[in-house]
């Protein structure tokens, strides 16, 4: 028997691919991409929090990234020698908890964190009383801000510089403040050696205007004025006690630039952060040396590494080191300048701390 | 003996409409009634009546499911019956010829040839006929068919809808309730199965609270302090270059332009964090730039000069740090 043809024969078209910027246009930094993906079978909370990573490390990351069983971890590093991708996220489960590794993509250095608890974003939003999601919130990588990472341990410092380098480094002097949408914090605890994982999102408020007219210059609604006696009332009327609350003086600033209608860059405005998920408790467990391979540099039940205290902070240094040249060779001085900067920014945090 | 063989027939009949009822095989069902007497009332599954609702309404179901496969048996078991009785008829016909007609004789056979292949009972039934006696063969049938007769009287006054375990058998209606008991026992394991694989997959999922708690508050204040800091360096940073695109080349020129004349005040003016610093290494120079290079007496009147080479000294590293800084602002 002949085989029947396929009745509807597509015609052949160029895949066009779209070419996201591989380097910021102004700054000219590499801009680190991430793949956030899965071995092994996850239950379905799990794969839930798979996805509200990815949603989290937008927009520099495969959202819609599709994996198999059969697929090993050689088929994602070659994938993400084509895409560029510089960073792994991977979560996996044992009997005992689901684990993340955040890893560097060919030479590692890889990073394992046990989660102790988590929490999507579902609950997050079910938890609120009116949770935000603005339609551009994750259209702009998110800020991040490392606090208590400052105790001088070596394995502490590597954490901060790989999570420092998972997003694009921000250039204070050209960044645009309506793109600071989200902050991702990581608090590191001394005394239960965990570590936070928090995702907020950012909102500006003028200080000193009402509710009613705020939401009057946001809507540009007619507002029911029903229950007033004068028009003068709607503006000289006190509203509801929640907004009487005096704002806090250390979370205002000067806007540079005017930021949507309300925050205008001659008022002050608050800063108010409400939580978007995914939540995490996070212990660090490992540091291994290459892509989830390669010498234990770091283990935090100790069995491998105790003997050669003395050799370990040397070799740790030799991987900051790689770590620093692994193909940036071009950009390599600016990026440590930045590095620079933002560490000095969460030194000084920790200071007033 | 004609009008016996006549109620035997219409016996048979009788129990070929009942059994399009029933749907069950009747010598299964009689021997069953026999037995049953005593060991049924014995072995009684145990029913609650909180269960029973639910086995009933599963009972409805079951039932309903079964309704196909009965209507497609019963033809099957009209057959049967049909032929059982019709075996014994050819074999009276040898006394009462007249009875039997030409068409009838036509179909019996062809019933015959029909279920002889299929029911081995039917056979083995066939050939006790035609071995051992006739006559006593037909009084125990009819002897059957009186009690037969009172059985059906007596089911047949029961109205069926009473009852939805199981219409009329009492073996029919403990099977079900057995099946059922043992369905709901299997459910059980299994619901238990998939609530521990439920657990282990939802292990270290936490729901948070709907308040926020100090922990909380503390990070989200952490979180703001960061934020607050860089919107306010940014400020900073952004306030001289007020107006100017960054991404074209015509104001690029006078960012840059303006940067390094604030790269050269900042070198210019003593920056408190220096000072601090040239305090503790005990040296405080309050005249001239904090930068040791843009001091007037750099290289000049340094008497550490000399050995610069054999200790590091803590104020030389200190007083480079600053520029690197604003050296990086520079030429970013």
């Amino acid at each position: 028997m002949a085989r029947f043809r396929n009745k509807k024969r597509k015609p052949f078209v160029k895949h066009i691919v779209k070419k996201q910027p591989t380097v910021d246009h102004v700054t000219g930094d590499k801009i680190p991409r991430s793949f956030v993906f899965a071995r092994g079978k996850l239950p379905g909370p799990l794969r839930r929090l798979q996805m509200d990573l990815r949603k989290l490390m937008n927009p520099y990351t495969a959202l819609k990234l599709k994996e198999k069983k059969r697929n090993s971890l050689k088929d994602f590093v070659t994938l993400a020698q084509d895409m560029r991708v510089t960073h792994f996220l991977i979560l996996s489960k044992t009997d005992s908890a689901p684990y993340l590794r955040v890893a560097k993509t060919m030479q590692g250095p890889t990073l394992t964190f046990k989660v102790h608890e988590y929490s999507l974003a579902t609950d997050i939003a079910q938890s609120q009383l009116r949770p935000r999601c603005p339609p551009d919130l994750f259209k702009t990588p998110p800020l991040i801000v490392l606090s208590g990472f400052g105790t001088g341990e070596e394995h502490l410092k590597l954490t901060t510089l790989i999570f420092q380098n998972i997003f694009p480094a921000i250039d204070i002097n050209t960044v645009k403040l309506s793109s600071c949408q989200r902050i991702v914090l990581l608090n590191y605890n001394k005394e239960t050696k965990l570590i936070d994982f928090r995702h907020y999102s950012i909102r500006l408020q003028p200080v000193g205007v009402s509710r009613r007219i705020r939401k009057f210059v946001q809507n540009h609604q007619v507002p029911n004025l029903r229950s007033l006696q004068d028009v003068s009332d709607f503006v000289t009327k006190a509203g509801y006690g929640s907004e009487s609350e005096p704002d806090d003086e250390a979370a205002t600033v000067n806007l540079s630039s005017d930021i949507g209608r309300v925050n205008r860059a001659s008022t002050k405005s608050a800063v108010k952060l409400q939580e978007i998920g995914p939540r995490m408790t996070l212990q660090l467990v490992k540091i291994e040396e290459g892509l989830c391979t390669g010498r234990v540099i770091f283990s935090e039940f100790g069995n491998t590494s105790a003997k050669k205290l003395g050799n370990e902070e040397e070799d740790e240094q030799e991987s900051e080191e790689e770590m620093d040249t692994d193909g940036q060779e071009n950009a390599a001085e600016e990026e440590q300048e930045i590095e620079d900067e933002e560490e000095q920014e969460i030194e000084e945090e920790l200071e007033e701390d | 003996m004609a009008e016996e063989l006549q109620s035997v027939r219409e016996a048979g009949k009788m129990i070929a409409r009942k059994r399009k009822n029933m749907g069950h095989n009747k010598k299964g069902s009689k021997a069953k009634k026999k037995q049953k007497g005593v060991p049924f009332n014995e072995r009684r599954v145990k029913v609650d009546k909180k269960m029973k609702k639910l086995f009933e309404k599963r009972a409805r179901d079951y039932n309903s499911d079964n309704e196909d496969d009965e209507n497609e048996n019963d033809n099957n078991n009209d057959d049967d019956i049909d032929v059982d009785i019709r075996e014994r008829v050819p074999v009276n016909r040898g006394k009462f010829t007249s009875y039997g007609k030409k068409k009838e004789d036509d179909f019996e056979e062809e019933w015959v040839d029909d279920d002889g292949g299929e029911d081995g009972n039917e056979e083995i039934e066939v050939s006790e006929d035609e071995n051992g006696e006739i006559q006593p063969g037909i009084t125990r049938f009819i002897d059957g068919c009186r009690a037969f007769r009172l059985a059906f009287k007596k089911i047949l006054k029961k109205s069926a809808s009473d009852d939805i375990l199981g219409p009329v058998l009492s073996a029919h209606k403990k099977l079900v309730a057995e099946k059922l008991a043992e369905e709901e026992v299997e459910r059980k394991v299994k619901g238990e199965a998939k609530k521990e694989k439920h657990l282990i997959g939802e292990k270290g999922h936490v729901k948070p609270a709907n308040y926020l708690d100090s922990r909380e508050k503390f990070l989200i204040g952490v979180a703001t302090k960061g934020v607050v800091k860089l919107f306010n360096a940014v400020n900073k940073a952004q306030h001289a270059q007020k107006g100017l695109n960054p991404s074209r080349s015509k104001d690029e020129k006078v960012i840059k332009k303006r940067r390094r004349e604030v790269f050269f005040s900042e070198l210019g003016k003593t920056s408190s964090q220096t000072v601090v610093a040239g305090s503790k290494a005990g040296a405080p120079n309050d005249e001239g730039p904090s930068w040791a290079p843009l001091r007037d007496s750099y290289m000049l009147t340094n008497p550490k000069l000399k050995d610069w080479d054999k200790n590091a000294d803590t104020t030389a590293a200190d007083d480079v740090r600053v520029p690197a800084d604003s050296d990086s602002s520079d030429d970013e």
